[in-house]
């Protein structure tokens, strides 16, 4: 309860914080939603063109297009500091962290607050409404999707990022990871054959970001739901461990710093 | 013209400090290309046609590489300008004996051609292995410089939009639209040729197609014919953008006020 009450104080104050220019808060969160509707206008030209793609249709793509983006909002709202966490190992700055009674990796992850992810998540809402399949019961399985898929996401940044314990800077893997990550997540899951699927559901679990949470909301089935918990425990208990061995090997020069 | 090839060449030099560094950057551009081509590979056996458009899956995956090695490769040219306006360091650029504009253009150039050869080169090994052979290597001449006129037309929007910073707090938005139009209007996920007639004919006639669509259909079927009417429509959006940016640039500095230091 108590670490509930601190998450929410920092995000209050993340939120406070990002609104403080309020120009610039609102520049972002609308600027992002139209960044994702244009994109997506591909999908509706490619489409267009083609038809399906192995049976894979328009409808299918907002769905898991959506789920993505409100995965992805939700991550940079919420945990902004999961895209930079592999940054914070290695310039030190866990000290500030470390030194204060609560837990590292939450208070650490929570410390920032992305605008933009405020549309990215308003956006997935939009384009399932898009999609023609928006009913109350679709949009209380779009919301359950969207934070499995986004505790996977950020799991996944925290095993990346954290190989910076280990490597120092791992800029260009991480870059490289996300995007991988992001890119798999809204593309067809029917273009793949049995090998990738694997991939895409443990080394890189773009299916757990998008396709599958997607075909929760367009159905349901048990199943589907236990995969997506299954598959959410086990990539966040996999990264909390992997980031408390990394915490073992962490060392700093010490440096005193303020965080504003 | 002397001073602004020693800034490209500091920045390459720079650059080439970090092989390393510049590799596993290009490595980005693997998993675009592996599904770009899982993409065009299911959507040809589908449509059961070996060719759509004049283009096969392999003519489609070197359109895409080239596309992406364009678009990878540019520098976040209005990030750079917007941060010397925000963070006041504009104020140490404008005392120097050169261009602020040039400048940025010298030194985005070199940092762009470096990280171009590498994207290319890392993301065509791929694609060779997956399609096959690159097109005719008589045709990349003529490529080479149209890939040259995109840059430089990207320089043109990416300093406009930097600038805005001028005015606006943040620049992020501009940013992420002048992508997007750019993924549409230039071609980088579907080729044109794909676009039914009415887009393409818009798309065409914006400057977004002759900065990734343009080179890149050119370097899978290269002619004289192409390769002029590519050049040409760089050219002017170039002369066109580049006297708004002039203009821009002259507004702005009227904006500007430095307080000593």
């Amino acid at each position: 309860m108590n670490t509930l009450k601190f998450l929410l104080a920092l995000w209050k104050a993340n939120l406070q914080s990002v609104m403080e220019y309020r120009a610039s808060f609102l520049t972002q969160m609308l600027g992002m939603i139209l960044n994702n509707s244009i994109y997506f206008l591909v999908w509706v030209i490619f489409f267009e063109r083609f038809d399906n793609v192995n049976g894979w249709g328009i409808g299918d793509m907002y769905v898991t297009f959506g789920i993505a983006a409100s995965a992805f909002g939700l991550v940079s709202l919420l945990f902004g500091n999961t895209f930079n966490l592999g940054d914070i190992i290695t310039r030190g700055r866990l000290d500030y962290y470390l030194s204060l009674p609560k837990p590292v990796l939450l208070h650490a992850l929570a410390s920032r607050s992305t605008a933009s992810g405020l549309g990215d998540f308003a956006y997935g809402y939009l384009s399932l409404a898009a999609s023609g399949l928006m009913t109350p019961q679709s949009a209380l399985r779009f919301t359950l999707a969207t934070l499995l898929a986004a505790v996977v996401f950020a799991s996944f940044l925290i095993l990346v990022q954290s190989l910076a314990f280990w490597m120092g800077s791992s800029n260009s893997l991480v870059n490289i990871a996300t995007n991988a990550m992001i890119t798999f997540a809204i593309y067809p899951i029917t273009l793949f054959d049995n090998t990738a699927k694997v991939i895409l559901f443990t080394l890189i679990p773009a299916a757990l970001m998008g396709a599958l949470p997607a075909s929760f909301t367009i159905s349901f089935q048990w199943q589907t739901l236990g995969q997506l918990f299954l598959g959410a425990v086990l990539f966040l208990g996999l990264a909390i461990l992997v980031f408390q061995a990394g915490l073992r090997r962490y060392e700093s020069g010490s440096g005193i710093q303020v965080e504003v | 013209m002397q001073k602004y090839f020693a800034i490209f060449k500091v920045t390459l030099l720079n650059n080439l400090a970090y092989p390393a560094e510049l590799l596993g950057r290009s490595l980005m551009i693997l998993p675009f290309m592996w599904i770009f081509h899982q993409l065009w590979r299911v959507t040809f056996a589908a449509a059961g046609q070996e060719s759509i458009n004049g283009l096969t899956v392999a003519s489609t995956l070197w359109y895409l590489l080239l596309a992406e090695t364009i678009e990878l490769s540019r520098p976040r040219l209005g990030y750079a300008i917007s941060d010397a306006v925000k963070d006041g360091s504009i104020a140490y650029l404008l005392t120097k004996p050169y261009d602020f504009l040039l400048y940025h253009y010298s030194s985005a150039l070199s940092e762009t051609l470096l990280k171009g050869i590498f994207n290319f080169l890392v993301g065509g090994a791929l694609v060779w292995f997956l399609v096959g052979a690159p097109p005719n290597p008589l045709g990349w001449l003529p490529v080479a410089i149209t890939v040259l006129g995109a840059w430089t037309l990207n320089f043109c929007i990416s300093a406009l939009i930097g600038l805005s910073a001028f005015v606006v707090e943040d620049i992020s938005a501009f940013q992420w639209v002048y992508q997007k139009l750019a993924f549409i209007f230039g071609g980088l996920l579907i080729p044109l040729d794909f676009y039914p007639a009415w887009l393409q004919n818009i798309a065409r006639a914006l400057p977004f197609s002759s900065i990734l669509y343009g080179p890149a259909r050119l370097f899978v079927e290269p002619s004289l014919s192409a390769f002029l009417s590519t050049l040409g429509m760089q050219l002017g959006w170039i002369f066109a953008l580049s006297l708004v940016l002039a203009f821009a640039y002259r507004r702005s500095l009227a904006y500007l006020t430095i307080n000593g230091g």
